[in-house]
């Protein structure tokens, strides 16, 4: 005889609703779970995104090109030759969204109170501002001009550090290919705030032709930084420009350049689907006991449809659907409730009461939300396959009912 | 800028030893072509003269002389005694010898390199730029105050400023004012000196026109036959209570030096 579908499909429908209570009960203990599984979720994404998006804007760019020993060393000797045609060319393909050059250089800045070791970044000011945000982020001054530019850019903590500010002459000091000291006065002329107070204590900004004078290193640079579309696939911009580079160079993807954050990204894939888990673990215990106490309640009832003719199995798919319907209901109100609250914090959640915490984390101090479907979909995926093993148990439980025994039990 | 106490550290630039070979002729040429032309476009130069002759003075074609540096601090203060040689204005070596605890720890500066010794680790290190800004054997003085030679007269644009009588001699006042993109962190530096080429002071000045350090000289000695600063102090105007102070205890100038003196084998194994 084929199950009747239908009859139990009706059968667990009105058994939900006869004790009502228990079913509200567990359904809102399912919806603020999966409330929970998908706010917080979208919570770390946004954290983990703003932190990979700043430190790839910071280093910058998503594939860089090095010599092969700068990573290690990254000092004045290391250095490329300007980009060849053959790299120009690929460079100017679509998948490239900006690139530059820059030399960047450990040294020392001392203004007359203080003196600090620092990375100096010589830029080309104008392709820059397409790859870093730094030239939006200044805060009392201006950005560099051209590469040309005498001027100095240093970050707001630096400058107070320093005791200086715009306006004054700071001397940088550095070495030059033959390892001698090579130094000069240069007058800063702004400031820049980055979102982490570290950046802007050790990342100052001069001119590129200036800085390459000044370190009589020619047209030679420390690295090319290039932007492409989209941070999350990069490899075949990698390839596209490994085959167009030089031979005695390095060309990287940011997730190689930066392993933290490559593996900041991946750790928050696995993290994301621990934490479904372990909410779900808590949930379970109140699925199984609520289907359990169903089935306790309802023996006799379970031996007379046995006793009627109805199999084991159809029983089973019973207990199961109940749970199904249970989950399904639960699972549709969380998911309405977490994106209902999530849509409202996009704009991002100001967390500058904790900002010095976040900052060590390499985080800025407002959060941004970031919902992704593949995570829905992952928690509920994962809240519906646990689920129904979950009420397996109690489920096949009701099916092996000895229907004589059943249908006699007070 | 440090030059007058770095005498011994720092050697004599050109015009050192034309000042020499033509003896105090020179100088007092110099001199007189100040006083004279004392208009404002010949100032500049004027200035500068006065400057190098100090420095000149200071120096001598060689030297070699024995100092005792005192760097006091508040709840303490320590006394190093030290040896040094010089030549031409590129060459230097300075060589502690007491306390037992720094004795053999030496500085070698050749061409605008730096390197030092410690008998403890039996290793010389090159002194890299970024260490260029740190305090030298732990006094006032940076290793770039103590490494600097010529441009103390080509980093900057030096004016007379004012001439006064002292003591039966005339003081200079000279205003120097760092190039645009000389390696110097000071708004200006203003320099006291003698018409006997001692230089009397020596002031740093931060960009707002505020004073931060000076450096003065407190006893004036004829030592090797020349008339030389014996006692010179460096000090933060800030913290009165911290200060370097150097005392030249013996000097000779002109002296014929071993040509392998300033050399990295002799900084590790002194054959002097």
């Amino acid at each position: 005889m084929q199950t009747p579908i239908k009859t139990i499909t009706i059968l667990a429908w009105r058994n939900l609703w006869r004790n009502y209570r228990r079913t509200f009960i567990m359904l809102a203990a399912i919806t603020v779970g999966a409330w929970a599984m998908i706010f917080m979720t979208a919570l770390m994404r946004g954290m983990v995104d703003e932190m990979i998006k700043d430190g790839i804007r910071s280093l910058p760019g998503h594939v860089q090109i090095h010599h092969p020993l700068y990573r290690d060393d990254p000092s004045i000797t290391n250095s490329l030759s300007a980009p060849s045609k053959q790299l120009l060319t690929a460079l100017k393909q679509d998948d490239v969204i900006a690139w530059s050059t820059r030399v960047r250089v450990p040294a020392v800045i001392s203004s007359e109170r203080d003196s600090r070791g620092i990375i100096l970044v010589g830029i080309d000011p104008v392709a820059e501002r397409s790859i870093t945000n730094t030239a939006d982020n200044i805060s009392e001054g201006r950005f560099l001009t051209d590469k040309l530019d005498n001027g100095l850019v240093i970050g707001a903590a630096l400058a107070k550090r320093l005791d200086t500010q715009p306006g004054k002459r700071v001397v940088v000091m550095s070495q030059d290919p033959d390892n001698e000291i090579a130094d000069r006065g240069f007058r800063i002329v702004g400031l820049y705030q980055a979102t982490i107070e570290a950046m802007e204590e050790n990342t100052i900004y001069a001119a590129r032709d200036t800085v390459q004078k000044l370190l009589k290193m020619g047209d030679q640079i420390s690295e090319v930084v290039i932007l492409g579309k989209d941070y999350r696939d990069v490899s075949t911009l990698t390839e596209n420009i490994k085959s167009a580079a030089a031979n005695d160079t390095e060309v990287l993807p940011w997730q190689e350049l930066d392993t933290y954050l490559g593996t900041m990204l991946k750790v928050m894939d696995g993290f994301v689907f621990v934490w479904i888990v372990v909410i779900f673990l808590a949930l379970s215990f109140g699925l199984a006991n609520t289907l359990i106490m169903a089935v306790f309640e309802r023996v006799r009832e379970i031996g007379l449809m046995q006793a009627l003719g109805m199999r084991p199995s159809g029983i089973l798919y019973q207990f199961m659907l109940e749970a199904f319907f249970l989950l399904t209901i639960g699972l549709g109100i969380g998911n309405i409730a977490a994106v209902a609250s999530i849509k409202p914090l996009e704009s991002g959640i100001d967390l500058s009461v904790v900002a010095e915490g976040m900052a060590m984390m390499g985080a800025g101090s407002t959060l941004y939300p970031a919902l992704y479907i593949s995570d829905i979909i992952l928690a509920n995926i994962i809240v519906i396959i646990l689920g129904l093993l979950t009420s397996l148990v109690p489920a096949w439980r009701a099916s092996r009912y000895d229907p004589v025994e059943a249908i006699t039990k007070t | 800028m440090f030059t007058n106490i770095f005498m011994f550290i720092i050697a004599a630039p050109y015009i050192a030893r034309v000042t020499n070979q033509l003896g105090i002729n020179m100088r007092a040429l110099a001199l007189v072509a100040l006083l004279i032309t004392n208009v404002v476009s010949a100032q500049q130069l004027d200035a500068s003269v006065l400057i190098q002759s100090a420095m000149d003075h200071w120096r001598g074609t060689t030297s070699y002389s024995e100092m005792t540096m005192t760097i006091h601090r508040t709840g303490w203060e320590r006394t190093m005694s030290m040896r040094a040689w010089t030549a031409g204005d590129k060459q230097s070596l300075v060589r502690v010898t007491a306390p037992k605890k720094d004795a053999g720890n030496a500085t070698l500066l050749d061409n605008k390199s730096m390197w030092t010794f410690s008998p403890k680790v039996n290793r010389i290190i090159k002194i890299p730029s970024s260490m260029m800004a740190q305090s030298w054997m732990g006094s006032d003085f940076s290793n770039k105050d103590i490494s600097r030679s010529t441009e103390i007269i080509d980093d900057y644009t030096h004016t007379l400023t004012e001439t006064i009588e002292q003591d039966g001699h005339n003081v200079y006042v000279i205003t120097s004012v760092p190039h645009e993109d000389a390696a110097v962190v000071w708004g200006k530096e203003i320099w006291t000196i003698r018409d006997d080429f001692v230089v009397l002071e020596e002031q740093f000045w931060d960009q707002d026109g505020v004073l931060v350090k000076v450096m003065k000289t407190t006893a004036i000695e004829t030592m090797g036959g020349r008339t030389v600063a014996k006692t010179m102090r460096m000090g933060e105007v800030e913290s009165p209570q911290e200060w370097t102070e150097m005392i030249v205890d013996t000097i000779e100038f002109n002296i014929d030096l071993p040509a392998n003196i300033f050399t990295q084998s002799n900084l590790r194994n002194p054959r002097q």
